[in-house]
């Protein structure tokens, strides 16, 4: 799932640690999530349709999306079992992804 | 014909660079460092500057200006296209992330906070595209 930015071998490995991947974006994804079901892989792709979380955590991209229309900033965030956010990784260049192994070595770290 | 030899090797490093570059999605180290290609553009304009410095042969010319268009290309992607301003998030490392419901594809709503107590989240936003 290129959506979860590179991720994929990253978030397998947090997610046999026991840790739960939510994966936002303005749509449904509807692939990705049967994908990820059929897979048993506990990730959950839910759809921010008119950007309202996307607003309330500060992450919107103003004009940034293909249509000039206000997209989410790509963003990685870990939190421990308290909700706190341990680890956060916001994007400031779109062909850049979040290290793959700064993010294990956050959700090790818990 | 040193210049020769420097004109060739110019045009070798930015080709290699476009090649690998064309790499980026499926190499994480290429993608997660940008800045890469336009680093080689640059080496590429001054092996060629070198190349015009020893001979002046319209080759020569022609080579740097190619490297000099594809560094200014690049850098331009890269610095300028490429950026995505800074959001001023109000998540902070440290705090609660603030609760939300959201619904995924089969319409079962999924809540921040019924993690808490139970498992640790890794929360991703994207575009919905690459």
């Amino acid at each position: 799932m290129a959506e979860l930015q590179g991720l994929g071998a990253a978030l397998s490995e947090a997610e046999k640690a026991g840790v739960a991947i939510v994966a936002v974006s303005p749509d449904l994804n509807e692939r990705s999530q049967e994908l990820a079901t059929r897979l048993r892989l506990d990730y959950r792709f839910v759809a921010d349709p008119d950007l309202a979380l996307t607003r309330r955590y500060g992450l919107v991209h103003a004009r940034g999306g293909q249509h000039g229309e206000d997209v989410p900033t790509p963003t990685t965030v870990v939190l421990d079992r308290d909700g706190v956010v341990r680890w956060l990784w916001v994007s400031n260049n779109f062909q850049v992804r979040p290290d793959p192994e700064a993010v294990l070595h956050a959700v090790r770290a818990l | 014909m040193r210049a020769g030899w420097l004109v060739a090797l110019s045009l070798v490093v930015s080709a290699a660079a476009i090649a690998v570059y064309s790499q980026l999605l499926r190499v994480p180290a290429v993608r997660n460092n940008p800045e890469g290609y336009v680093a080689a553009f640059a080496i590429a304009a001054v092996i060629a500057g070198l190349a015009v410095a020893l001979g002046r042969r319209w080759y020569a010319w022609t080579a740097l200006a190619v490297s000099l268009v594809l560094l200014l290309g690049g850098a331009t992607f890269n610095f300028v296209l490429a950026r995505i301003p800074a959001a001023h998030t109000t998540l902070r490392v440290g705090e609660r992330a603030p609760d939300f419901t959201l619904s995924d594809a089969a319409g079962r709503p999924v809540t921040l906070a019924g993690y808490r107590g139970r498992q640790p989240v890794v929360l991703v936003f994207y575009r919905g595209y690459w």
